[in-house]
């Protein structure tokens, strides 16, 4: 019987922690099987139901780009008890994926255009799966611009990548923290705030948006404010997940469930929802 | 059409499991619900308040899959599932179900969401659904596009006239199994007669049917409205209503066991637990009663209805009967039509 809830048998290839407090790791993993990698076809804002026999599973955001074919990868917060479970996990451990599951950023309408990518925190997953597979194909996009914020300079995840970015002259890195810390001397202010210091144009672009509940609520607003059209401003949505496949029924947004008509959603989109604010 | 004497039942039984596994009510202490049969002596005919039997494609507990030494082991196929006496406000809710759990979502690149465990027990199923000689005060079946003699769902329809059981082929499953089975008496005039007046009886036993257009309209305009908070003051969030509803699909899943042995299993959950939404970071999307009081209704009577096309309600009223605070679906749709 083809049983859709028997996760992918993967295998822990490396780790990388990302944050002195230790709770934030990154995960790099590789399929078991060769024919399970064949079938794995996915695009930047997909997710994964990553299992731990034992423990259970829990969806998280593919850090990886598809341009990347040697690994996997995902960066996993621990908060809960599976993430916990995560956390021990070593190099060359065996775990499982269901997926890749839900829509993604729609990166062929972004073609020939501008893109923003604004960002908080851990949630700079996907985002950044996003960011490699625009800069993989560089020339099929215009300017490119990424607002990128963390509460301190500790937390913001793939430091040595960012560092990577900010010597590139095709792309317009923006870092921002919260409050001022010793030694930072990039800029300081929430997401909202920064978005709108910067004011990046409208015209002929398309804005991304993934970071806490919070930081969405307030930015999006910032981004109409900028003129930006309402189906041009997209954003992931999170919410408690478990089958992944449209079947567990918790993780709706009014009519629509986050897992298989999201996570990837625009703001025209959204606006039509009550249940979305 | 054939009739089956109701002394005559075993033969038929007998034939029903040389294919199937044969679910038919049994009463157990004061409760009736569906077990599977042997004889036709353990059947419980005449109660029409049974469990749902939800559980018999839908188990409230189920295994998704095995494990041992990170070897999974996938689950078996069982003997095709038959299931007597079930009501049309059941019958039609395996359709529902089926909407959500045995069709494939297509999305790009074909990706198979179907649910294996609901289709290899319910797409071989034969069901045989009995029409209600007489709803209950509880049953609304006609206001949400049901009804006492309603064959949505059913591969045969079965009509008790008091000397035995006259049974319909409606799907082609249904209609091949009868053509199949001999030895059994054709129906008369007669008889499709009485079953004409049964129905008319039982058609007047109901309420008048809710406004579903007005519905439609109103419940759209609802979300900030106080009557939520109003009708949701009373509810303790016990979800007794979406463990007795046929429809209540929503599952939470879990392991059972060690990381070197055990299995993944799945649950009925409800979506009137904190737990159902609460996130590991602390963040409820559906924080408060009144919005998961609110999300039971919007759900079966809003975005069940846009995504699918029907209500996630077959009337059956069983969430009446069973709420220990006497919340009434049928107020809450009047409440909304009438703000």
């Amino acid at each position: 019987m083809d049983n859709t809830y028997i996760p992918v048998q993967m295998k822990v290839e490396n780790i990388l922690i990302e944050d002195p407090a230790k709770t934030l790791r990154t995960f790099d993993l590789s399929f078991i099987n060769s024919e399970d990698k064949e079938r794995f076809k996915y695009m930047p804002g997909q997710f994964c139901e990553f299992s731990i026999l034992g423990r259970g599973e829990s969806p998280f955001g593919i850090a990886s780009s598809p341009t990347e074919q040697d690994f996997l990868r995902f960066t996993v917060n621990r908060t809960g008890l599976v993430t916990n479970e995560i956390h021990y996990l070593q190099k060359g451990d065996e775990v499982g994926i269901r997926g890749p599951l839900g829509n993604w950023y729609p990166v062929e309408k972004f073609k020939g255009e501008n893109v923003v990518i604004v960002g908080g925190g851990f949630a700079f997953t996907t985002l950044r799966s996003l960011l490699i597979y625009l800069l993989e194909h560089r020339k099929d996009y215009g300017e490119i611009t990424v607002i990128y914020g963390a509460r301190n300079p500790d937390l913001f995840i793939y430091k040595d990548e960012i560092a990577e970015w900010e010597k590139r002259d095709d792309l317009n890195l923006h870092l921002t923290i919260d409050k001022e810390v010793d030694g930072w001397n990039k800029m300081v202010g929430f997401v909202p705030t920064v978005v709108k210091e910067l004011a990046p144009k409208a015209e002929k672009t398309w804005c991304v948006v993934c970071g806490p509940p919070i930081m969405i609520k307030y930015t999006l607003p910032v981004l109409v404010e900028l003129k930006f059209p309402n189906d041009r401003i997209y954003t992931s949505l999170e919410r408690k997940m478990k089958c992944g496949i449209g079947k567990c029924g918790r993780c709706n947004i009014g009519s629509k469930y986050v897992c298989i008509d999201g996570p990837v959603f625009s703001l025209e989109q959204l606006n039509t929802i009550s249940e979305a604010f | 059409m054939i009739k089956i004497e109701k002394n005559k039942f075993d033969e038929f039984l007998e034939i029903l499991k040389k294919e199937y596994n044969v679910f038919a009510p049994k009463k157990e202490g004061a409760q009736t619900s569906f077990k599977e049969i042997k004889f036709a002596k353990d059947i419980e005919f005449n109660n029409i308040n049974t469990k749902i039997p939800k559980e018999i494609f839908f188990p409230q507990a189920e295994e998704l899959f095995m494990y041992k030494d990170s070897k999974i082991e996938n689950i078996e196929k069982k003997k095709a599932i038959a299931v007597w006496g079930v009501r049309p406000c059941s019958a039609k809710s395996f359709i529902l179900i089926d909407k959500i759990f045995g069709r494939a979502k297509q999305k790009p690149g074909d990706k198979n969401f179907e649910d294996p465990l609901w289709k290899t027990k319910y797409d071989d199923s034969l069901v045989f659904t009995i029409g209600c000689n007489t709803p209950a005060s509880t049953c609304f079946c006609n206001w949400v596009d049901c009804g006492p003699f309603d064959s949505t769902g059913s591969d045969v329809m079965v009509y008790d006239d008091g000397n035995g059981f006259l049974l319909e082929g409606i799907s082609k499953k249904g209609i091949k199994f009868l053509s199949d089975i001999k030895d059994f008496e054709e129906s008369n005039d007669k008889d499709r007669q009485n079953i004409e007046v049964l129905k008319n009886i039982a058609e007047t036993m109901l309420s008048k049917p809710i406004d579903k257009d007005l519905l439609k309209v109103k419940i759209d305009k609802s979300w900030n409205h106080s009557i939520w908070d109003e009708m949701s003051a009373k509810c303790i969030n016990c979800g007794a209503c979406t463990y007795n509803c046929p429809t209540c699909h929503c599952f939470d899943i879990q392991d059972e066991g060690k990381s070197n042995k055990g299995k993944r299993i799945r649950l009925w959950d409800s979506c009137m637990f904190p737990d159902f939404t609460n996130e590991a970071s602390g963040h409820n999307p559906r924080d408060l009663s009144k919005d998961r009081f609110r999300q039971r209704f919007m759900h079966k009577f809003k975005y069940f209805p846009e995504n699918n096309g029907d209500y996630l309600c077959t009337g059956c009223g069983k969430c009446i009967q069973v709420c220990p605070v006497n919340v009434d679906v049928r107020d809450v749709l009047n409440k909304i039509i009438e703000f």
